[in-house]
């Protein structure tokens, strides 16, 4: 037992290494190379070099941080899904949250044309709908972990059919849009990620407060519910904090595929399924990988930059493919 | 006392219960015997809320059990559902510390009184040496007594298990009756659903026969027995047999 411990203790303090080295490599690295004196002078001391300090002060931290902070609020959102629902095969992207809020500020773009400030909100209100469809769609069916799951893919493709309907209907939209479906840091300012970043950074808080509950859901409802667990108004209550983590996200990084459905996969794999690990692992290793796909988008062609939902899909697509082939849908993951 | 008064569960136009009225007593161990679908599950899950009662109530010891809040019920009455539909990846002792989740705050943080309980909890069920490893990768009879051992840490008075032994080996089954049969000489009250009417009338203090989503009868095995009614509902027939080492109930 404590050989095991101790393993996780070492694991653990590797995912914070690879989050500080990803950090300071990913603001140090890009079109420009400032190397790593200048990027913490840039913090520390910031008339060493003016240059250096606008571009990683002004560009490139807002930017890690959107990473870090999409990367946490994705991974911890998979972590949730995947307990809610007890099938290895949730994200919020499987199960159509993605879409929800990707249609909705299709629909602000549409409907309120050059009101940027809005996106967020319709972002935010798009997750919060696609949940509460699936739950409303599996209530009335069965509150069942397939139905839910079912329901979530319906949801999912029935917001797709909008999206690409608005796509059609206004090309202008169409032609500003392709980023932001595909996932992109580009650009992101930190005025765009303080109020997200708050609202992921308070449902991170009440998603370690619920590690608890997630696993005791993991273990059926009629077991949960013969514990004295409340199992309708915690699932509700966990997905409408999965989604405040995946509409925050979705308003300033878009549709980010993949970062939600693997991480909390490969924290599984470390630490096993307690939740209470599992959450604050997926928030350093999901802050880690988004920081790093970010940065392979910019310096792989560099100076041309590629959407990082790209690479995050060329890298979750294969572990999905591993997933289906391997695990079977892995129906017995859970908290 | 736990006591069911014209209960009734009706789910979209269907009646899964027909007014049911029973008094499970006090430091008995009760047994539910009756063919599949006559609601057996369904009468034991309006406990845990899984089934809502449409009409009559619940009392234990005299209290209103529907309106006490869940963890309350999960203090006073702990329940094991059939358990086949999760087999949780989590080593056993989390899942018997699971057990503790009605007794824990908001921090959901245990204390040492609770790692005592659940020690002597694994202890009881014989699953200590199972300690660290994964329930998904434990035998069946293993695997149920480590849930035994979860409602164990409940520390309950009343105990109630829904079909504990079916699909499981002589063994285990034996070992599983040998452990909530204990619980009974202890003191404490457990419900039983049980398949093997041998065993349920071996060990039963007291008898429920459901039918039909009601109650058909309830008494001691030895009236139950004599009554004909096991003939009646499964067409089965009860032989007794003795010799020097005891007396023997063979249904066929």
């Amino acid at each position: 037992m404590k050989e095991k411990a101790d393993k996780k203790i070492l694991y653990i303090t590797a995912l914070l290494i690879i989050l500080a080295v990803s950090f300071v490599v990913s603001l140090s690295f890009g079109s420009v190379k400032v190397s790593v004196g200048d990027v913490i002078g840039a913090f520390v001391s910031p008339s060493t070099s003016p240059v250096s300090t606008t571009i990683i002060r002004d560009v490139r931290f807002p930017r890690v941080l959107a990473g870090f902070l999409a990367g946490a609020g994705l991974s911890v959102a998979g972590v949730i899904l995947q307990g809610v629902m007890n099938n290895a095969l949730a994200s919020p992207n499987t199960i159509g949250v993605g879409s929800g809020a990707g249609f909705f500020v299709m629909l602000s773009l549409a409907l309120f044309p050059g009101k940027v400030w809005l996106q967020p909100v319709f972002a935010f209100a798009g997750a919060l709908f696609a949940t509460l469809s699936i739950f409303a769609l599996a209530y009335f069916a069965d509150t069942s972990r397939i139905t839910i799951i079912l329901a979530g893919i319906t949801v999912s493709s029935f917001l797709s059919a909008g999206i690409n309907l608005i796509k059609t209907l206004d090309t202008d939209i169409a032609l500003n849009i392709n980023s932001f479906l595909i996932g992109s840091l580009s650009g992101v300012s930190l005025k765009d990620i303080t109020i997200p970043g708050i609202f992921i950074a308070a449902a991170a808080i009440i998603a370690i407060f619920l590690a608890g509950a997630l696993n005791i859901l993991g273990l059926g409802d009629d077991v949960a519910a013969s514990l004295g667990m409340r199992v309708s108004s915690v699932r509700f209550l966990l997905m409408i904090v999965s989604s405040i983590l995946a509409g925050s996200v979705v308003s300033f990084a878009g549709v980010l595929g993949f970062v939600g459905l693997i991480v909390p996969h490969i924290c599984r794999r470390i630490f096993g399924n307690d939740a209470k690990i599992l959450i604050p692992c997926s928030i350093l290793l999901g802050g880690s990988f988004v920081m790093i796909c970010d940065l392979l988008s910019r310096v792989l062609f560099s100076p041309y930059e590629l959407p990082t939902g790209i690479i995050m899909s060329f890298i979750g697509g294969p572990f999905f493919m591993y997933l289906l082939i391997i695990k079977k849908g892995g129906r017995r993951l859970n908290a | 006392m736990l006591e069911f008064k014209n209960v009734s569960v009706v789910k979209n136009g269907t009646a899964l219960l027909k007014d049911i009225n029973l008094s499970i007593e006090t430091g008995k161990l009760t047994v539910f015997i009756g063919p599949n679908a006559c609601g057996k599950t369904t009468l034991l899950q309006t406990l845990n809320g899984s089934s809502k009662v449409s009409k009559g109530s619940i009392t234990l010891n005299g209290e209103d059990y529907l309106a006490l809040p869940p963890k309350e019920r999960a203090k006073k009455l702990s329940f094991l559902p059939q358990v086949h539909s999760v087999i949780p990846a989590i080593p056993v002792r989390t899942l018997v510390s699971h057990g503790r989740f009605p007794y824990l705050g908001f921090s959901r943080r245990s204390g040492d009184d609770d790692k005592h309980i659940v020690n002597e909890a694994m202890s009881k069920a014989g699953v200590d040496e199972y300690s660290g490893e994964g329930v998904d990768t434990l035998s069946g009879g293993v695997r149920q007594r480590a849930f035994i051992a979860m409602q164990l840490a409940q520390q309950s008075d009343f105990i109630i298990a829904d079909e504990p032994t079916t699909y499981l080996d002589l063994p285990s089954k034996k070992m599983i009756v040998e452990i909530y049969s204990g619980l009974r000489d202890e003191g404490k009250t457990v419900v039983l659903v049980l398949h093997e009417l041998s065993t349920a009338l071996e060990i039963a203090d007291r008898i429920v026969v459901m039918g039909d989503r009601k109650i058909v009868s309830t008494g001691t095995p030895e009236e139950i027995i004599s009554s004909g009614i096991i003939e009646s509902v499964f067409g089965a027939t009860v032989k007794k047999f003795s010799d020097e080492t005891g007396e023997y109930i063979v249904v066929m």
